[in-house]
């Protein structure tokens, strides 16, 4: 049997700064590592310890794979002092990912806010791919400032795009932004879908996510099509360790993508 | 006797084992210990005060003792080490490879913790290699327990203190010696290699285990109805029904976060991956943890679910009497009572279920 518990080595191929706190960095595991969006992978530093990403970039390519990551406490203190040329270690896909193949024929909206907008370009880059077969495609994006938007290129990219109504929003703007200012839920009430039907995707801080879950609830959306990423503190990352319950469910396995009908009830699923 | 048996490891039941109840002498089974050590690490309870803990056998040693109840220590200790390294540098090899653990005098709450483990823990896509690895090499000779120890509750989490299943071999103490049932293909083996040591049971011996069974669990069921525990089958509503309770605040008071009772409980499973580099080579260890402590369910940025004590008090209440019932349909409790035992703030699961259920 496969020890759950060892990593892939792999080669930081190139470090990207997004923002002060946050970089990307394009890896190239030495073992094929494919993952789908929404799987996560306990991403390492030798000696430093493991904790748990999404990865950013598109789950089609199968050599590297990007992970953006904020330095927020010790193990994101060492990714963060990585360079091209170091070793790390990689273990997983873990979690369950978005089910893409439901998604055929709907109406898809995706809301994704602050560093949430990662693992969201991971799944954009799996609708797009699948856009032909989707009816409708919605993406409404917030950050904090102009200055927090991630993948500034993709984004004016898709803004390009005919095929997605899509809309960024900050909560507070300076003189480069010409778009909305507001919390996401300030951009979603001109959305135009069949809400009944739709299914929407919502990934960011839990604040975030708390309030544009109530939203979407109120534009008529169903709590079994509400798609959640939910972030707990999460350690082996394949339902043994203990740390991730959510009720009946561990967040690594289960989830991390759960439809807010499962864990509606279960207490701290904000927190 | 005849058994219907579920083997932990292949979920697949099958019915063992025709044989008359033998008879081992003490003498015998010293011997029979002695040639086990060859091919396992075999663990005996020996007597520590007025309770009894579990190190290695070693040669020619005879000095242990089959406790009248559990151990003070969980057996787990012994499958699932409290420390561990896990994974070396990135080689995909699975690392501690020595010699299975046999462990003697196991007592039926002790072995209701291996259900729960194995539940936990055996799992074909990712399971824990160590643990799975000992569980399927492992061997388990179990005991009937014949006292009942204070903290005692195993009646009440439905489990009679005398082993029905989950063991290889089981011995019912009898003068100078025990009697001995199989319970698995490996302990009929067992037996039938060592043929000699063992006599067929008298019928006076027969009655007396029986007999001795009974008392024991009368005296467990007693002191369970004096408390008020709440029966098995009502326990996981009652903790539905309190969870918004004050009741957990009020007993949490005492608690100083120690994690005790996690350390203790045969149950409990949590643990800590955690690096470190060592000559240059990466080491990843599994370290158990505890979700009494305040930054078990903490992340990164800083939110935490369980923010307060009493919030996790009421979540491990929540795993043993509302999460296990709900995956694996049995109480996530074995009623060894080590956790009260070992509590520095007095906290006694047995009354925090009591005044949930009077409440």
């Amino acid at each position: 049997m496969k020890n759950p518990y060892s990593s892939i080595e792999a080669e930081v191929l190139k470090v990207t700064t997004e923002t002060p706190s946050i970089k990307t960095f394009l890896l190239k595991p030495k073992e094929e590592l494919t993952f789908k969006p929404g799987q996560f992978m306990e991403f390492s530093v030798p000696g430093s310890g493991e904790a748990p990403f999404t990865p950013s970039s598109d789950s089609q390519i199968k050599d590297t794979m990007e992970i953006t990551i904020v330095k927020v406490g010790k193990v994101t203190d060492a990714i963060h002092e990585l360079k091209p040329g170091d070793t790390v270690g990689l273990r997983g896909p873990l979690g369950k990912g978005y089910p893409l193949t439901k998604f055929i024929g709907q109406d898809i909206l995706v809301i994704g806010g602050g560093v949430g907008l990662a693992p969201v370009r991971t799944l954009m880059y799996g609708l797009f791919h699948m856009r032909d077969q989707l009816s409708g495609l919605v993406y409404r994006g917030g950050c904090r400032n102009p200055e927090e938007f991630l993948y500034r290129k993709e984004l004016e990219e898709w803004m390009k795009r005919d095929d997605i109504d899509m809309k960024l929003t900050v909560d507070q703007g300076d003189d480069s932004w010409d778009g909305p200012v507001g919390v996401v839920t300030t951009i979603m009430d001109d959305i135009d879908v069949n809400f009944e039907r739709a299914k929407a995707i919502v990934c960011g801080p839990p604040i975030m996510m708390k309030f544009a879950t109530f939203k979407l609830q109120e534009l008529g959306v169903k709590d079994r099509n509400i798609y959640l990423s939910m972030e707990k503190n999460m350690s082996c990352g394949f339902g043994k360790c203990g740390h991730c319950r959510i009720g009946p469910y561990y967040c690594c396995k289960d989830g991390p993508v759960f439809t807010y009908d499962m864990i509606r009830e279960y207490p701290g699923i904000w927190e | 006797m005849n058994f219907v048996l579920l083997n932990p490891l292949t979920n697949a039941f099958h019915l063992s084992i025709s044989l008359p109840m033998l008879f081992i002498k003490r003498s015998n089974f010293d011997q029979l210990l002695k040639s086990l050590t060859g091919d396992y690490k075999v663990y005996v309870p020996r007597s520590m005060g007025n309770t009894t803990g579990y190190s290695l056998l070693g040669e020619s040693d005879t000095n242990y003792e089959i406790g009248e109840i559990r151990s003070f220590d969980p057996l787990k200790s012994f499958y699932f080490l409290s420390r561990e390294k896990v994974a070396e540098d990135f080689k995909p090899d699975i690392i501690r490879d020595d010699k299975p653990p046999c462990i003697v005098g196991a007592k039926a709450c002790d072995l209701k913790g291996f259900r729960v483990l194995d539940f936990v823990f055996i799992d074909d896509e990712c399971g824990d290699p160590t643990y799975m690895k000992a569980r399927e090499k492992g061997l388990i000779i179990s005991a009937d327990c014949t006292g009942f120890g204070e903290t005692c509750f195993c009646t009440a989490v439905d489990i009679d203190p005398w082993p029905q299943s989950d063991f290889d071999v089981n011995l019912s103490p009898v003068d100078d010696g025990f009697i001995v049932t199989t319970g698995s293909d490996k302990g009929l083996n067992l037996i039938e290699s060592n043929k000699s040591l063992f006599i067929e049971a008298t019928d006076t011996q027969i009655e007396f285990i029986q007999q001795n069974r009974s008392t024991v669990k009368s005296s467990v069921m007693k002191s369970a109805k004096a408390l008020r525990i709440p029966v098995a089958d009502r326990l996981r509503r009652v903790i539905k029904k309190q969870y918004d309770s004050n009741i957990w605040k009020d007993a949490s008071e005492d608690c100083v976060e120690c994690g005790a009772c996690n350390t203790i409980c045969p149950t409990c499973h949590c643990f800590l991956l955690y690096d470190q580099k060592s000559d240059g080579r990466l080491a990843r260890f599994r370290i158990w943890d505890s979700c009494m402590l305040h930054d078990f369910a903490r992340v990164a940025g800083g939110d935490n679910p369980r923010d307060r004590l009493w919030m996790r008090l009421r979540n491990r209440f929540d795993k043993k009497f509302n999460y296990f019932p709900e995956v694996l349909k049995e109480i996530g409790c074995t009623g060894c009572g080590r956790c009260i035992a070992a509590c520095p703030g007095k906290i006694d699961i047995r009354e925090v279920l009591a005044r949930l259920e009077v409440t």
